[in-house]
């Protein structure tokens, strides 16, 4: 199964030690060593590190309101964390390289790039996904201007863009067309509904309806 | 990815001894232009250190200069009322350069960090002399529409792609490091280095070293400034060329201006000549043009990018003069 | 009264879902057990894979196979073929590589990190052979397509003779779709001969069809689900050689597989809009009457397949001219096969036709847009047929209203803003309004909804929102009782949304099967009902859900109706398509573009401030969809006009900005306010909704309005796309100008 990490399944708590002892049970050194690229092989010297290596870590996060105890590989992006494991699949992969903005979601507030950082960075922090960001059936100001708008086509930089403009309100980058395009740069729509999308996040600055 | 270990020290001294004990580690902050390049397979660390817990987060002002912090995001910075008011032209670089998003994650640090946006040193499977030395340099007979025509050596033609750095050189900032040996102090022109002989080094901060801050003298410069940044899109992309202007004219007269050029060369660039010939002198189109013929001498370009020049010398003209009205 | 619902600008039925997060596109989906797949592709452009060198990579924790030509489980579709027929990249039959990126082999891992950090584990020893992936170098390869031959009306090169002319080279970079969703899939075979995918398609059918003929296994047994497809503008329009790649990886481990390539692969694995180059000549009277036009063309395809579009179909038909000679020449190169992308063919010739009209209109010292009206063709010079509907001068009237056309100084380089060069630029566009065969059912249940099932696509336009539109025209019933349903192959047939022509094909077919629909109910009423005895299925008015009698005393609701004779449902089936109308008419849609640009006049920054499109489209089903499907034409052009070109470095045949930074897609920032109107006049015979097609002509001749403006506003004219500020610094040497 991909999908180790349920956001209901909270895994037991271990100490570091005992999680290694995991690991060694799970495949010992010697079959560590015979499956382990070379990388691995060099730091397997001491079985520490090859713990360290493969070793999945905790980490604490509070996405959409639920707190999360979870534990995944250092590699592993907030994103494919989000997309992979904890099955938000709203948050999209664009690019992987922070060039088009579709896995906007916020970080304690802020909108970030979620492909840009690794899972266990966001250590403490409080996630916001689109998911989260309406309250039950009531959409958010923003989804609802997007829709009265038609602020996209095919769908998928929507999110985004979405987790964009909220931001960009809130920020204050919203004062005028031209700025909500500036700051708006950081989503790429290739449909093209970069008229639409403007004319959304004005219509809730003048609404004044941020929520 | 490569499978790497995570570390997250608590202290400078913890981070920096975290690096000592293994050479293939790399510190890491935001992460925007690091996490790209292990995708990429460029850089293949083994450990990554984390050293967002460190406590360099701080702008403020120290008599005479402005202390930012490394870990200071770009987007706060930005947007910090000392820097507005004080250092326009540090703010405006800063909003020149990618998105919102990115400024969110960006650290001043990282920002200096950042590696060359080149193709080649991109492509794993295409020559580099920077990220494979001895490789060859792919750029120099291939594609060099964005590449250096200043500073550039036989074996790399790369750009540094920073703006905020650029707006740094030309205010005389200064580079606070840390590392095993103590603290030292390198003035931000020295920071980066033109690529030589051994273009792999992007600057002079030595592996185990960590940058700490970046401080600012005071300046006259909060009315005239320009930062022009000149691209292929409006928004969110690197520059062709980028001229940061700042000066301060009293009296119809020049009496203290810095110019520096991004998107040109390996490294931030500075245009000493060109700031002599326009110091005690008339704002006018007549001394911007000769000070702009004096920035483009030296310049070499290569297939694609001869535009450069004309470029750089238009943009020098055009950023003098609106930050002279400004 | 009934409201009318099409024409109306209603809210996408699906905008929900795509607000939230809801909404599931291809990689969205988690199959049980699903493993993760990672391409490793070539690094040379020519030649033969010597060796694949697998151990470091299958001891890689989590690796379950790798699979390649070495070890792949067999296609029987490919024994109809030869190796070396032009049939397209046979994905692992052979060591062969013919082009730069091309797939050598598949890796499958328990983790996405795991399976793409074994691809790079993985060693491939290459024979290699000289490459040629340099168009202007290697036109002694240029040949013919059989699909594609000389075109010829009048006399062959009339224009030479004429007593004023044009003639010049214009050229198109590489361009790639780039929808903002990776391409890729998930495959899993539910049995040996079995096969469900996830799939991001433009017609779920025609990946059935495909499979079918390469697996040979039933059509039944395959199922495809594409709901939600992130964007595709063409590249979507075939099955790649990336998805036979997992569909082969998922056959030999018995799992589902998902593949989502990279964004630096979908410039070498899914299509691309070809370079190009070419040659307009044209000719004509002092008083501005076109007397010849010559149009040949050369672009790229790959070895391995004749690619062709319509470059020079336009030029045929577009303008009243007696002598017309066209000729298509491909240039075989090791690149991956070309595919249609927005405007295909169309844009690309857009370009060449609009811009060289352009510039014949200043040697005549005649308007652009008189120039235009002047050659006007009233019936289809090419096919020598009264077009079907057209109304392309009332759209350059309310084009060149909207913008100022007037207020415009006709001298290049005559006007200034601001310290800008300002220029105003105009172009028009056309595409084929095309209707093909689609099959829809309707199911009216008892609670009075209406669900319509076909196997159409939604790649963005909005397909479900306006069948609702139609069905609830047609029906009466209202717009939020009716559900359309699309993307799965499970559901009647309906061909891939292409060529603007979605509208009309399955729209059409969902005009029809409710026409069926309602006769089924009036019969049951006539025969059921006392009140409904004495009248016929055409007497009945059809209104908000009921059947009422023509004296209006009598209604019956849908829901009584079926509750009555205790029916769960009525369900029919209807097929339509065009018929003997399309000989006798040339039908295409047409489009006007207008820009108003700024040049920064050191810099060479061109900056769209203002951009007014119209569109002749017939009658516009859904005013809101319809300006976001102009709109994001109009900034697919931008993009053509003025950012996007794939680089190659021609040594190695790989691509050097193979990415969202460096290609340049345009950005928010990049746009200005744009106002779209419509002609929107019914075409009197193309389909019962008198709908032409829209999103072709959104993006079709708007690179030459801007490309125009430029010239007005500088005085440079840039044949050679894209725009970008080097192309235009030049303008100082010249100048006169103040910064």
């Amino acid at each position: 199964m991909p999908q180790e990490n349920k956001p209901s399944s909270v895994p037991p708590k271990k100490d570091k030690q005992e999680a290694r002892r995991d690991f060694l049970k799970q495949s010992s050194a010697v079959m560590a060593l015979a499956l382990a690229p070379p990388l691995v092989l060099k730091a397997a010297q001491h079985d520490e590190a090859i713990a360290a290596v493969f070793e999945k870590m905790p980490v604490n996060l509070e996405i959409n309101g639920k707190k999360m105890q979870l534990s995944v590989e250092p590699r592993v992006t907030l994103l494919d964390l989000l997309r992979e494991q904890l099955a938000l699949t709203g948050t999209k992969k664009g690019c992987d390289h922070g060039q088009c903005g579709a896995c906007t979601v916020h970080v304690n507030g802020q909108r970030i790039n979620s492909c840009l950082t690794l899972a266990v960075m966001q250590e403490g922090k409080k996630i916001t996904t689109i998911e989260g960001l309406s309250s039950g059936d009531q959409l958010h100001p923003v989804q609802e201007a997007f829709i009265r708008h038609d602020g996209f086509q095919c769908g998928y930089c929507t999110p985004g863009q979405i987790m964009s403009a909220v931001a960009c309100l809130h920020e204050g980058h919203a004062g005028s067309p031209e700025q909500i395009r500036e700051f708006m740069s950081g989503n790429i729509c290739r449909c093209g509904a970069y008229d639409n999308i403007v004319n959304a996040i004005m219509d809730v600055k003048n609404g004044g309806q941020i929520a | 990815m490569n499978p790497f270990s995570y570390v997250r020290p608590n202290s400078l001294k913890a981070a920096i001894d975290a690096m000592a004990r293994d050479h293939s580690a790399r510190f890491i902050a935001g992460g925007t232009n690091l996490l790209d390049l292990m995708k990429n397979g460029v850089t293949l660390p083994e450990k990554l250190i984390d050293i967002n817990q460190l406590p360099l987060r701080e702008i403020r002002q120290d008599g005479n200069t402005l202390h930012i912090g490394a870990l200071v995001l770009n987007s706060n910075l930005a947007a910090h009322e000392l820097v507005k008011t004080q250092h326009p032209l540090l703010s405006e670089a800063l909003l020149a350069g990618a998105s919102q998003q990115l400024r969110n994650m960006a650290t001043v640090g990282g920002n200096m960090m950042q590696r060359t946006r080149c193709s080649y040193f991109y492509d794993t499977s295409m020559p580099c002399n920077k990220r494979q030395p001895n490789s060859g340099c792919g750029a120099i007979g291939g594609i060099n529409r964005m590449h250096a025509i200043f500073g550039a050596s036989d074996n790399c033609i790369a750009v540094h792609p920073s703006d905020m750095c650029v707006a740094l050189a030309a205010l005389d900032a200064t580079v606070l490091v840390a590392g095993p040996k103590g603290e030292r102090r390198i003035p931000f022109t020295d920071f980066h280095r033109l690529p030589g002989n051994t273009p792999q080094l992007d600057n002079n901060l030595a592996k185990n070293e960590l940058i700490t801050a970046v401080e600012i003298p005071t300046h006259p410069f909060t009315k005239h400034i320009c930062y022009l940044k000149v691209r292929d899109r409006a928004s969110y992309a690197f520059a062709l060329v980028s001229v940061a202007v700042a000066m301060d004219i009293s009296d119809n007269v020049i009496r203290n201006i810095r110019i520096a050029m991004g998107g040109v060369a390996h490294k931030p660039w500075r245009l000493p000549d060109a700031e002599k010939a326009l110091t005690g002198k008339a704002p006018t189109s007549d001394n911007f043009r000769l000070a702009a013929n004096i920035a483009i001498q030296g310049a070499k370009t290569y297939a694609h990018n001869g535009f450069k020049k004309d470029l750089a010398f238009n943009s020098i003209q055009t950023a003098l003069l609106k930050a002279a009205t400004a | 009264m009934k409201k009318q619902q099409t024409g109306q600008p209603m809210n996408r039925v699906d905008g929900r879902l795509k607000v939230t997060g809801g909404a599931k596109y291809f990689a969205d989906h988690q199959p049980a057990d699903m493993q993760y797949a990672a391409l490793v592709c070539s690094t040379i452009s020519c030649g033969a894979i010597a060796s694949i060198n697998t151990t470091k990579a299958l001891r890689a924790p989590g690796v379950a196979d790798i699979v390649s030509h070495l070890n792949a489980p067999p296609v029987p579709g490919y024994k109809k073929t030869n190796p070396g027929d032009k049939n397209g990249l046979q994905i692992f039959r052979d060591n062969r590589i013919y082009s730069n990126g091309q797939p050598v082999a598949i890796v499958v891992a328990n983790t996405m990190e795991r399976a793409v950090y074994a691809a790079s584990l993985v060693e491939v020893q290459y024979n290699q052979e000289t490459h040629y992936t340099n168009m202007e170098a290697s036109m002694d390869k240029a040949f013919q397509n059989n699909r594609m031959k000389d075109y010829s009306r009048g006399e062959i090169n009339a224009w030479q003779k004429a007593p004023v002319t044009h003639s010049a080279q214009y050229t198109i970079p590489l361009e790639v779709h780039n929808p903002m969703e990776l391409a890729g899939i998930i495959a899993h075979w539910t049995s040996p001969d079995t096969l469900t995918l996830y799939a991001k398609t433009q017609g779920v059918k025609s990946v059935q069809e495909t499979i079918q003929e390469l697996f040979e296994i039933p059509e039944q047994n395959i199922t495809v689900h594409s709901r939600f497809v992130g964007g595709a503008f063409g590249m979507a329009l075939r099955v790649w050689p990336l998805e036979i790649a997992t569909i082969l990886a998922a056959k030999k481990i018995r799992k589902p597989v998902k593949l989502v390539i990279t964004r630096e692969q979908m410039f070498t694995l899914v299509g691309y809009r070809p370079n190009s180059s070419q040659t307009i000549s044209m000719g004509a009277t002092a008083d501005g009457k076109l007397t010849g036009i010559t149009h040949e063309a050369v672009a790229i395809t790959s070895p391995y397949e004749d690619f062709t579009e319509g470059i020079v179909a336009m030029t045929k038909f577009m303008y009243d001219c007696p002598n017309v000679n066209t000729r298509y020449q491909l240039v075989p190169l090791n690149m991956s096969t070309p595919i249609w992308m927005r405007g295909p063919g169309e844009a690309t010739g857009s370009f060449a036709l609009e811009s060289a009209i352009d510039e014949l209109s200043y040697k005549l010292k005649i308007d652009p847009l008189q120039l235009r009206i002047l050659n006007h063709a009233d019936t289809d010079p090419e096919r020598n047929l009264p077009f079907s509907s057209k109304y392309l001068k009332e759209a350059y009237q309310i084009g060149a209203e909207k913008i100022g056309w007037s207020s415009r100084n006709p001298a290049p380089r005559s006007m200034q803003e601001n310290g800008m060069l300002a220029g105003y630029g105009m172009s028009s566009g056309t595409f084929g309004a095309y209707r093909g065969k689609a099959t829809v059912s309707a199911i009216l249940k008892a609670d009075g909804t209406l669900t319509l099932q076909s196997a159409a696509a939604d790649i963005g336009p909005g397909t479900a929102t306006a069948m609702v539109q139609i069905a609830a025209d047609v029906t009466g019933i209202s717009p939020d009782k009716i559900t359309f349903m699309l993307g799965e192959s499970s559901f009647p047939y309906a061909p891939e949304q292409g060529g603007s022509a979605t509208v009309s094909t399955v729209g059409s077919a969902v005009s029809d099967v409710c026409h069926t629909l309602l006769k089924e109910l009036a019969n049951l009423a006539i025969s059921q009902v006392p009140a409904f005895k004495q009248t016929t299925p055409e007497q009945i008015i059809y209104e908000d859900g009921q059947l009422i009698t023509a004296d209006r005393q009598t209604k019956i609701t849908h829901e009584a109706l079926l509750q009555q004779q205790k029916l769960p449902e009525v369900k029919v089936t209807a097929t339509s398509q065009g018929g003997e109308e399309r000989k006798k008419y040339s039908m295409y849609s047409f489009s006007v573009h207008f820009a108003k640009v700024h040049v920064h006049p050191t810099t060479g920054v061109v900056r769209i401030q203002h951009i007014v499109s119209v569109a002749d489209a017939g009658a516009i089903v859904n005013t809101k969809t319809a300006r976001s499907q102009m709109i994001g034409g109009v900034v697919g052009g931008i993009g053509m006009a003025l950012t996007e070109e794939a680089i190659l470095d021609h040594r190695f045949g790989r691509f050097v900005n193979n990415n969202y930074a460096d290609y340049h897609v345009p950005v928010n920032a990049d746009t200005p306010p744009t106002d779209v109107y419509f002609v929107n006049k019914k075409d009197p015979y193309i389909n019962p909704m008198g709908s032409k097609g829209l999103g072709e002509i959104a993006l079709i001749g708007f690179a030459a309005a801007v490309s125009n403006a430029v010239f007005h506003a500088t005085g440079i004219r840039v044949r050679d796309l894209p725009i970008t500020p080097d192309k235009l610094l030049h303008i100082t040497s010249t100048e006169n100008t103040n910064t």
